[in-house]
Parts: structure tokens; C-alpha cells; sequence
């Protein structure tokens, strides 16, 4: 509370309040209900549909304002529930249904002010002429794309000359402040696949469900605020005030001897396989896409729909889309066989249509994977050995009308099938991130042939690098399932911990050191050494060694131009001597 | 002419014109307002400009266009001076004569005289000897009928200016403000505010944004019938601009507008002209009379709506947004125009303060009645024998007004009740014991009421026509007799407000629109039980909760109607009947037996043919019927209730009923 307040009574309760606010939110504060339709916190007050009406007594004289606008002053006596009050708004609800009574929100307030039979008919007519579309157009996104037009009962909104607005900005502060959805986004309804979001998203809000940390981001790209120097709604709503519009991408330098890279895969994408249709039919989506339509936490609520909102009937499901693949990828991806098994085990569950699996190799390799694929074989999921050929729209009897047709060969049955289904799932190859390459530049690590990093050794080292300290896990290393993943995780995170706890580690005697004097800051030593073990100082323009990292291969010794490094242990001298050993 | 730098320059100017004034030229001063050139005012005029330059008169006599004399039902009105006689219905043929035998041979032409028929219809000659003229005060009207607006220098000719000079070189602006304090100037919009305590208030705010004050005309007068601003603006702009730079000198304003309603354009004209010549004169803009203080004003024209003359939406206008009022939780005196402090004054305001401030405080103060000074201009239209523009100072009756000035209700008919004030008026109403009964509360310029014959020795004044539940209005006065249905009356005021209403808060336009729905089924035989009270429970609701006095005021004069004329409402509802004869659905017509002479003039003049003829049946006797001639009769079926039968017919055989 600021040092400048005022005391005002509203029903017998006092209250004290800031000077500059209106009666109406010291009465929120007090939990007094007051009946509002033109009223949004953040945007100007309007005083037009002056259900807000209260009684409000200055000294001696008393008289009916609208709350959301009349402003609070020292020994302000207001009350909100007289019979005069009552019924004034009574009469002007039964006027809004005049015109409005049908629609939701005008139905509510009818019942909270004890309306039941409003006498002047009940129309269903959307927009309330409320003002708060326009409001929000100048305030927030201050485009100023729509106002009101005509007088009296023509009044209506719109933008100038009724044509559509080059000034507005497709943000949807209308479409979001309407109390009674006349305002909408058209396609904002439909069920977008090809989005992994899925459907329009504020411009803040907690990215996914199982976020972490959960709690909303604000994306500056479409943020108002950002946008148009407008809005600014959030932050002073904050109940935590823990929104601060000037916070900037803070640079963290953490000192730290050990590293656990897991930055994991990204799925193929396969616009590129322009034969399964990807990006031109609205109905075929990737597994990922899949996994959040299917996903309790998802825009639909785990509901399996098509583009257009039903619920389809047939399910092709394709495995090795990118995967087992010479145009592609070559490796396995380990995980899809089990997923799509899984995806057809939803669907024939939640919507119990009809599933056909198009396969190469069933790779339930697991525990309880075989049996899983079992079940699904059991539940009447229909498993065809074939990879799947190309999926058209192009139907060529009325069975495959308005279908999308998975074209394949049977291997088994040995014939072509043409199965028309409505919905097809492309279980697409894990691959290594595009950005891998970075990653592997800064830690100095390698990759195999497909991108994903190197261990040191397959089998026996599975989770280190070759730089010391460095350690692997995840996807980023090679497909893998979670269960694996999770192990991997722990091994490579054992590992870290050892080194940190061990406080002191033994280095070998041998190792290389670098003569400053002699060294000119040519840098080669640091290309050739593998290890990561040598840095360059930035301000004697000198390369020193890092004892714990060097592993004596001797590389740099050999390559110095300017003979500065010296071998510890393999010194010119000692090779000498140890030859002049040998010889005698 | 040349610029004027000081009050020296002015005096001189003053002096020069009055030497070249010479009294007793031959002078033809004709009405050029819009209600005479409505009349045909323009053709006479040009006919008088050929004739006076053919015969080369134009050096010995002067030829002078005035603003509006107001005698306004008797147009086109002129006066030959020095004689001051008066002509009334002029037309382009009497020209010639007028110039001849009046004018050159100094005869009276008496077919042009104005002849008082409440006085055995005695011609009278002069001007000054007409009853419309002789009992009013014509303080602020009177130069209308002298000076030529768009010529600046008979303005100043009769004293114009003298007391901006007197204000600017002898008195401070706090001087001022006390000086129209003490005159008891009250707001002549028909809010009857204190002026001198609005421009005290708007001085002392804190500045906005722009950091200045603005002084604001209203000159939008959207009441129908009511026309004293236009005619104002129109016929003595110069005494306007001359209120406006002494108030804005007092408020300590630089820029000044005047908002002139869409419709006026020869007041926007007349007004523009007279602020080029005074800005010319020195008298508008930088370093006026030397005096250091500076102030201009620009003309904004409204868009054709009656809710900008509410003072919110008025500024709402003037900045270029959409005409709509908005709370007045802070007055605009402290936050209006551009969020600064604005003091918006109607234009007889304005007019008001050069004459308070050249003959003293004290002088206009001793005009008038205890609570309000001065005298007011009303419009005297309806149902009355002289309609037009009167100046009468305050605590002048009405009933003094209607029948010393307005001469009666003509035509042999009963006067009914008279509407003060505009479209959102009430009804005064007292009953047999004499005891007055308030209708709702008094709340601004807006309400106007209707007083019938019982009321009529309530004096004109913002006090008693208040206590009385009436109210002064900005000036509309329509008077009705028996032949206005007070329903029709209601309905017509209701469905204005409706077109007028802007619309933006919920009582106003959703329940002016219901009450209109339901006056329209009163008034076409639908009307039901329980619609009285319904309109009744709807007005309290509309006036306790809109959002501007537009609706706020818009049930008053449906509730005083049905309070003081409620047997009409129960005839329209319960009997189906239309007592005044006025709503079609209501009333029949038909064919006396006993009157009709079955000259057939009635068949002849009906539209849809709808009369026709027959012989008497048995038993009835048709006594006026003449030999050879059938009885008439109308059929009900085609009948559209034109009443074109019932004018026709000179033997009354015709009954509206």
C-alpha cells in the first residue's frame, strides 16, 4: 500500500485503498460481487453496459455512477444491493435479452440477478456491443482495427467501410477480452497436425504440460508488449509479480570440470519422402505428432481426431520411415517397432478402429516386449510385412473415396495391397540433432558416419569421450529406448561424480609441457591434440597444457614447429638414452 | 478596413462611424435570417438590389440585410427607417411600391401592415407599436434587426467591442469573474449553471497536457423547435465572439471554439466571416488592442447528431473522434477538451456577457427575479398565433407570454398544454386544490416539460419552474391545443431520442427503443394492460442509470403525460380511442346523415375512393339532403384515415371520431 490512501465504506465494510483506483475493484477486494459485462481488468473502463450501477453518498448528497469508473475518495459511502439497485438490474439484464438472451454468458447473468421471464423476448443475436473488442484493439495491440460504426439500435462493430483491415495484426486480443465468443479466430477450431504445439498458444503460457520448470515462458515474438508497445496486462496481474518484461538472456559462465552431453535426437522429417504425402495430406502426421494428439495433456484432450474434428475409422501405421533406409539412414532407430506397436494398442483402445501395421522387422527386443507384441497381434491389430510404398489420394473405386490409400507389397501374401484407412502415422528415424556439429566442435568430440558422438570404446566404455571429463548419454549417442536411456544417464552421471569426488586425481608423469619462451602462439599443437588437452592464453598469446587431460601420445611434441613442447618422460634425451641402452 | 493596435484606435474607429452616421438617411432594413429566406426572402431582397440600382437610388437610400427580427410567422418582415415602419409578408411584387409610395412618397401601403387581431384587427404602423415587439426586452436580440452581420463596422457602430476594451485595459481577470458573479448570469443551455462560477472553476484547474484552457461555444441547439442560436450566430455573430474573448480573457484561454451543428450553414458563414473581419480588425488573435492578451477561434462543424450538444460528446467531436458522451465523474471544466480544462458556454451565454459587462452587474442583476437575472430568448412555435423568437426577462408568466405576446391559439381552438425546454421534457401538472406536483428529478438542460392551462401564472424562472417539476430548457416552447393526442406527442418525442441516441450505453438504446415499441402499439390499438406501468418501471430504470442526460431525460415527457393526461393513455388502451383525433389506427371516419347534402365534394377529394353513395334506408331521415342527390357514406375497409374528406367538407357532415 502506497503512503497516500482513502477509506471508503461499500456495504457497511470499510476498506482503504489506493487514491487512484474505482470503486469497483475495492469491491472485488472486499469479495462484494457486482455484476460487470463491459469491464476487463487491464483495459480502460467504458461505463456502457452500466450493470455496475451502485449507490454511491458525498457528504450529503446521493446518487447512482458506474463502479468501474467512478473514482474512490476519502469517506465515499457506497451500496451495492438496495431494492433500487436490484431493480435497475433486473430491467437492464431483461433488456440485454431482448437481444441476447440465448446466448451463455447473458443466460448467466440472468439467473444472478434473479431474472426468469424477461418480457421483452429472447434473441440470440452475439455481440453485446460491449466494447471491449474495440478496447482491446487500441490498448493492447494498439492497431485500432475495428470500432463501432452507425448510432443508436444500428450500432454495430466493424472495421472501416466494412473491409477487411490492413492495420490488423492477427494477434486475438478481440477475439480473447469477448464475453461472448462473437468474436473469433477463424481456424483457430481446427486440429492442426502438423504443428508439434498443435493448435494456437498465447503468447505466454507453459510451453507443454510437462514442462520444466513449469511455469510459463513469454515468447517476444508474438508478445504485444514487444509487438506494439501495448498490453502489458500480465505483469501487474501477477499475483507473485514474478513477470519482469525487461529481463534479458543472461550469459552464465559456470566453471566446471566435468561435462554430461545429452542433447539428444531429432526426428527425421519427411517432407523430404515426398511418396508418403507429409505436409500435403492434412491427415498424415509423424509419430511425435501423433504422441501429443494421443497425449491426456494435449489440445484435444487425448481425444484421437482428424484434421476436421472426427474420429477416424482406419489407422495405417508405417514403420522405418527414414530408418533401415539407403536414401536415408541407414542404421535401425531401435524405438519405432515398439512405439507403433504401442500406437496401435491407443487406437484400438480409445477409438477401436481399425489398425494396419506396415512392417519390415518386428524389434521387441526387450523386457516384456515380445509379449506386448503379442497382445497387439491379440487385440486384432492387423500386421502386414511390407514397408510402406506411397500413400495417395487418388482413389480408384468408391470404396477409397475420401480415403487416403497406403500403397505396399505383402510380402508374406506376396501381392500388392491398396488399404484405404483415414489417418496415417509415419514412424519417422531418430536422428542425430542438426546442430550436433557445434556441440562437437566445442567439447572437441567425435561422431560416427550418421552424426551421433563417439564413445571411446563400444563395449567397454560406452558412456565416455575421449576427452577426460566429458561424458555421453542419452540419444545424442545412438537411438535408444528410455529404459536405456535412463541407464546410460546414470552410468555417465556415476562416472562425473567419481571424478568430482575423488577432489584429487593421478595423473601419469607423462605428459607434454610447453616451453613459453620458445612458444610463438601458432596454435597447431591445439589442433592436433585429440584430447582436448591444450589451451591457448589469451593475454601472454602463449599454448599451455593441461596436465590432467594430456595423455602422453606425443602428438604436439612432433608437430611444433618451433620445437617448443617437450615430451615429459620421452625427452630427446632420455629416447637417446634408452636407445643407447638398448644397443649395448 | 485597417488594423486596430490599441482602445484609442478602437474609440476613433467608434467616433469616425458615428459622424458618418447619419440617423435619418432613408434606410430599407429587410430580414435575411434563414426563416425569411425559407419564406422567399432571397427573391425579395434581389428584386430590391435591380430596382434600387436601376432607379441609381444606391446613394439615397440604404440598402441593409439584417440577421432574423423574429417575428418569424409574419416573414419576409422589413422596416423603412427613419420612420420605422413596419411591412410584414413582403412579397417580389410589392417591391416597386414599397420603393415609390413608402420610401420616395413617404405613404403607408396598408395592405403590408401588420394588423392586430386581438384588437379588432387594428393596422399598426410602427414597429415599435407591435404587440409581439413592445412586451418583450430585446437586450441581446435587439441589434438583430439593425446591423448587417457580415459588415463588421455596425457592430462596432452601435458600441461593439467597447467592452472587450473597457475589460482589457481596466480590469484583471479575477475582476471579471467577480463582475459576472455578482450579475447572476446563469447558463442559458438549460442548465442553469452559475457562469461566473464555471469560469472560476476552469481558471483555477490544473492545467493538462497541452497546458491551456479552451473556451468552447455550443452552438449545436439540437432541440426540435428551438432556433435562438441560430439565429444569433446568424443575424449578431460579433456579440458571441465579443463574450467569448472576455470569458477567455477571464479564464486565461488562448484558443477558443465555436461548434455550430451541421445544419446551420448560413450561421457557420455568417459566423467565419465575422471572425476573419475581426481578426483583421486586430481584434482576434496575437496582442489584441495592444493589450498583450491573445486569443483566436476556429469554427467546428458537427455531424448531425443531437447528442453532440452534450458537452462530453460535444468535445468528444471537436477532438475528431465519434460524437459519444462519457462519465462526467470529473467535470469538463477540469478535464474536457483534449484532457484540459474547457468551459463551454451556449451561445445566448456568450451573447450575455458584453452587455453584463459594458452596463454593469448591477443593471443586469436588477433584470429578472430573485435566482435568475437577466432576461431569456425563446422560440414560440406550435399551435400559436405568432410564432417566432421572443426576449423576455425573467419572472415573465407564461401565460403572459402565450397570450401578451404569442397572441393565443388560433383558429377557435382550446389551448391544451405548452412543451418547455425540448425533447426530453416532462409535464406540470396541478390538481384541484392547486397543489404542484414534482415529476422526477430536476436534473439538466435537457428536460423540458409540458404545462397545461392550470399552470399557466408560473413565472419564468429556473427556481419556480423547477419547484413546479417543470423546467427552463434551453428555450423551445411548443404549444398545443385539442387537436394534439399527448400520446402522439410522447411517441414523437420518444422516436427522436431513439434516431438521436448514440447508441453507447445499454438503458438508453435497448430501453428507449422497447418504449418506443410499446407507444407504438398503444397508439395502433395494441396496446395492453399493464403498458403504463411497464413504461412507468421502465423509465425510472432508464433515468437512474444512463450513461448522459440524452437518456437520462428521455422518459420525462412520456411520464409527465401519462401523469397529468393519463385518460388519454386509457383511452388509446382500453377504448381503442384516440380523444385528439390524431392516431390513424384510432379513429374513424364517417358520414352524418343528418348534415350531409350529398354534394359529393368529399368522394372527389378521397384518395382511395373509398366513399360512395347510397339512398337513406328506412326509417332514416336525411334532412340537408338536396333534391337529386344522394347520401354519402364511407367505406371503413379502404379508408387510410387521410382526413382529406373531413377538410373538404364546408357542412361539417364529416365526423372524425
Amino acid at each position: 500500500m502506497p503512503d497516500e490512501t482513502v477509506t471508503i465504506t461499500i456495504d457497511g465494510n470499510e476498506i482503504e485503498v489506493e487514491p487512484d483506483i474505482y470503486v469497483l475493484e475495492a469491491a472485488e477486494r472486499l469479495g462484494i460481487w457486482i455484476p460487470t459485462l463491459c469491464n476487463y481488468r487491464g483495459l480502460t473502463p467504458y461505463g456502457a453496459c452500466r450493470l455496475c450501477t451502485v449507490e454511491a453518498t458525498k457528504g450529503s448528497r446521493t446518487r447512482l455512477v458506474t463502479s468501474c469508473n467512478y473514482p474512490v475518495s476519502d469517506g465515499l459511502v457506497i451500496r451495492t444491493d438496495t431494492e433500487r439497485i436490484r431493480t435497475a438490474r433486473r430491467i437492464l439484464v431483461e433488456l440485454l435479452c431482448a437481444r441476447h438472451g440465448k446466448v451463455g454468458v447473458i443466460k448467466q447473468l440472468a439467473e444472478n440477478v434473479g431474472v426468469t421471464k424477461p418480457r421483452f423476448g429472447e434473441g440470440n443475436e452475439p455481440c453485446v456491443l460491449c466494447g471491449l473488442c474495440v478496447r482491446a484493439c487500441a490498448e493492447m495491440a494498439k492497431a485500432y482495427a475495428i470500432g463501432f460504426a452507425q448510432r443508436g439500435t444500428e450500432r454495430i462493430v466493424t472495421t472501416p467501410y466494412n473491409e477487411p483491415s490492413e492495420a490488423c495484426i492477427n494477434c486475438g486480443a478481440c477475439a480473447k477480452v469477448c464475453p461472448t465468443g462473437a468474436i473469433y479466430i477463424e481456424g483457430a477450431d481446427e486440429i492442426r497436425h502438423d504443428e508439434i504445439m498443435l493448435g494456437p498458444n498465447s503468447a505466454i503460457a507453459v510451453p507443454t504440460m510437462q514442462a520444466v520448470p513449469n511455469v510459463p515462458a513469454l515468447d517476444p515474438e508474438q508478445c504485444l508488449y514487444f509487438r506494439r508497445d501495448g498490453c502489458g496486462i500480465c505483469a501487474p496481474n501477477c499475483p507473485a509479480d514474478a513477470i519482469d518484461y525487461s529481463m534479458q538472456d543472461e550469459e552464465v559462465e559456470v566453471d566446471c570440470g566435468t561435462v554430461v552431453v545429452a542433447t539428444g535426437f531429432q526426428t527425421f522429417d519427411p517432407s523430404v519422402a515426398e511418396q508418403y504425402g507429409y505436409g500435403r495430406f492434412k491427415n498424415v502426421m509423424t509419430s511425435l505428432e501423433f504422441e501429443r494428439l494421443s497425449n491426456a495433456a494435449g489440445p484435444t484432450g487425448g481425444d484421437i481426431l482428424l484434421h476436421d474434428g472426427t474420429k477416424p475409422e482406419s489407422v495405417a501405421i508405417l514403420h522405418c520411415v527414414g530408418s533401415r533406409d539407403e536414401h536415408y539412414h541407414r542404421y535401425c532407430s531401435r524405438v519405432c517397432c515398439m512405439y507403433s506397436l504401442k500406437f496401435a494398442h491407443l487406437v484400438r483402445e480409445k477409438i477401436g478402429a481399425r489398425v494396419y501395421e506396415l512392417y519390415i522387422d518386428m524389434r521387441a527386443f526387450g523386457k516384456g516386449y515380445e509379449e506386448f507384441y503379442d497382445r497387439v497381434l491379440r487385440e486384432g491389430a492387423l500386421l502386414i510385412r511390407g514397408k510402406g510404398a506411397e500413400v495417395t489420394d487418388f482413389a480408384t473405386n468408391e470404396a477409397e473415396q475420401g480415403k487416403l490409400i497406403v500403397k505396399c507389397e505383402d510380402t508374406l501374401a506376396a501381392v500388392q495391397r491398396r488399404i484405404p484407412v483415414d489417418m496415417v502415422i509415419l514412424s519417422v528415424a531418430l536422428e542425430a540433432r542438426s546442430d550436433a556439429k557445434e556441440i562437437e566442435r566445442l567439447f572437441k568430440l567425435s561422431s560416427s558416419e550418421d552424426g551421433f558422438f563417439l564413445e571411446r570404446h563400444p563395449k567397454l566404455a560406452p558412456v565416455e569421450t575421449t576427452t577426460d571429463g566429458v561424458f555421453l548419454a542419452g540419444c545424442c549417442q545412438s537411438p535408444k529406448d528410455i529404459p536405456d536411456t535412463v541407464a546410460q544417464g546414470s552410468a555417465a552421471a556415476a562416472q562425473a561424480l567419481s571424478l568430482i569426488l575423488r577432489g584429487e586425481t593421478t595423473m601419469s608423469g607423462a605428459c607434454s609441457e610447453i616451453n613459453e619462451e620458445l612458444c610463438s602462439g601458432c596454435r597447431i599443437c591445439m589442433e592436433v591434440c585429440t584430447y582436448n588437452a591444450i589451451s591457448y592464453d589469451e593475454e601472454k598469446k602463449v599454448c599451455r597444457v593441461e596436465p590432467s587431460l594430456c595423455k602422453a601420445c606425443g602428438t604436439c611434441v612432433a608437430a611444433c614447429p618451433s620445437g617448443a613442447i617437450k615430451g615429459k618422460h620421452f625427452t630427446k634425451e632420455q629416447i637417446l638414452a634408452e636407445i643407447e641402452g638398448v644397443m649395448q | 478596413m485597417n488594423k486596430l493596435t490599441s482602445t484609442a484606435d478602437l474609440d476613433a474607429l467608434y467616433s469616425k462611424l458615428q459622424a458618418a452616421h447619419d440617423p435619418d438617411k432613408k434606410a430599407i432594413v429587410i430580414c435575411g435570417g434563414t426563416g425569411c429566406l425559407g419564406g422567399g426572402a432571397g427573391v425579395v431582397i434581389e428584386t430590391f438590389r435591380k430596382e434600387l440600382a436601376e432607379r441609381n437610388l444606391n446613394d439615397e437610400i440604404e440598402f441593409r440585410v439584417t440577421g432574423c427580427h423574429g417575428f418569424c410567422e409574419r416573414g419576409t418582415l422589413m422596416v423603412i427607417r427613419p420612420e420605422g415602419i413596419f411591412y410584414q409578408r413582403v412579397k417580389p411584387k410589392d417591391v416597386p411600391d414599397i420603393i415609390e409610395q413608402t420610401v420616395l412618397g413617404g405613404k403607408v401601403i396598408e395592405r403590408l401592415l401588420y394588423c392586430d387581431e386581438s384588437n379588432g384587427k387594428k393596422p399598426i404602423v410602427h414597429e415599435k407599436d407591435v404587440p409581439f415587439y413592445k412586451k418583450q426586452m430585446r437586450l441581446i436580440f435587439g441589434m438583430n434587426g439593425e446591423i448587417d452581420p457580415k459588415v463588421i463596422e455596425h457592430y462596432i457602430l452601435h458600441g461593439g467591442y467597447q467592452a472587450l476594451a473597457k475589460v482589457l485595459t481596466t480590469m484583471k481577470p479575477e475582476d471579471v469573474i467577480a463582475e459576472i458573479k455578482k450579475s447572476g448570469l446563469r447558463g442559458r443551455g438549460g442548465g442553469g449553471f452559475p457562469t461566473g462560477r464555471k469560469w472560476e472553476t476552469c481558471r483555477n484547474a490544473p492545467l493538462g497536457p497541452d497546458k491551456v484552457r479552451y473556451v468552447i461555444c455550443n452552438a449545436d441547439e439540437g432541440d426540435p423547435g428551438a432556433y435562438m442560436d441560430r439565429s444569433l450566430l446568424e443575424g449578431n455573430p460579433h456579440l458571441v465572439i465579443e463574450g467569448m474573448l472576455i470569458g477567455a480573457y477571464a479564464i486565461g484561454s488562448p484558443e477558443g471554439f465555436v461548434y455550430v451543428r451541421h445544419e446551420y450553414p448560413l450561421a457557420v458563414a455568417n459566423a467565419a466571416l465575422a471572425i476573419e473581419q475581426a481578426r483583421e480588425a486586430g481584434l482576434l488573435g496575437e496582442n489584441i488592442l495592444g493589450s498583450g492578451f491573445s486569443f483566436d477561434i476556429r469554427i467546428s462543424r458537427g455531424g448531425g447528431a443531437f447528442v453532440c450538444g452534450e458537452s462530453t460528446a460535444l468535445m468528444a467531436s471537436l477532438e475528431g473522434q465519434t460524437g459519444e458522451p462519457r462519465a462526467k465523474y470529473v467535470h469538463t471544466v477540469e478535464r474536457g477538451l483534449y484532457d484540459s480544462p474547457s468551459n463551454l458556454n451556449n451561445v445566448e451565454t456568450w451573447a450575455n456577457v458584453p452587455i453584463i459587462m459594458g452596463k454593469g452587474a448591477d443593471w443586469f442583476a436588477s433584470i429578472g427575479t430573485e435566482n435568475s437575472k437577466g432576461t431569456k430568448v425563446f422560440s414560440l412555435v406550435g399551435k400559436i398565433r405568432n410564432t417566432g423568437l421572443i426576449e423576455v426577462p425573467m419572472g415573465i408568466t407564461i401565460r403572459e407570454i402565450l397570450y401578451g405576446i404569442g397572441g393565443g391559439v388560433p383558429g377557435g381552438h382550446r389551448f391544451k398544454a405548452v412543451q418547455t425546454g425540448g425533447p426530453s421534457g416532462g409535464t406540470i401538472v396541478v390538481d384541484e386544490k392547486g397543489a404542484t406536483q414534482r415529476v422526477g428529478e430536476p436534473t439538466s438542460a435537457w428536460t423540458g416539460t409540458f404545462l397545461p392551462e392550470s399552470l399557466l401564472d408560473l413565472a419564468v424562472d429556473f427556481e419556480s419552474l423547477t419547484e413546479a417539476g417543470s423546467m427552463m430548457g434551453s428555450g423551445g416552447m411548443i404549444v398545443m391545443d385539442e387537436t394534439s393526442c399527448m400520446v402522439d406527442v410522447a411517441r414523437y418525442f420518444l422516436t427522436f431520442l431513439t434516431e438521436e441516441s448514440c447508441g453507447k450505453c445499454l438503458p438508453c438504446r435497448e430501453g428507449l427503443r422497447q418504449m418506443l415499441a410499446i407507444l407504438d402499439r398503444i397508439c395502433e390499438g395494441k396496446g395492453e394492460h399493464g403498458d403504463i406501468e411497464l413504461l412507468e418501471e421502465l423509465s425510472n430504470v432508464i433515468m437512474d442509470t444512463a450513461l448522459c442526460a440524452l437518456g437520462g431525460t428521455a422518459p420525462k415527457p412520456l411520464l409527465s403525460t401519462i401523469r397529468y393526461f393519463r385518460d388519454e393513455y386509457e383511452a388509446h388502451i382500453y377504448d381503442k380511442k384516440c380523444p385528439a383525433g390524431v392516431c390513424k389506427a384510432l379513429i374513424t371516419f364517417s358520414i352524418d346523415p343528418q348534415a350531409c347534402t350529398g354534394c359529393g365534394v368529399c368522394a372527389k377529394a378521397c384518395p382511395p375512393d373509398a366513399i360512395y353513395t347510397r339512398t337513406p334506408a328506412a326509417g332514416e331521415t336525411a334532412p340537408k339532403l338536396r333534391k337529386g342527390r344522394e347520401l354519402h357514406d364511407i367505406d371503413p375497409d379502404k379508408c387510410i384515415k387521410c382526413g382529406a374528406c373531413f377538410d373538404a367538407c364546408k357542412f361539417d357532415a364529416v365526423v372524425k371520431e
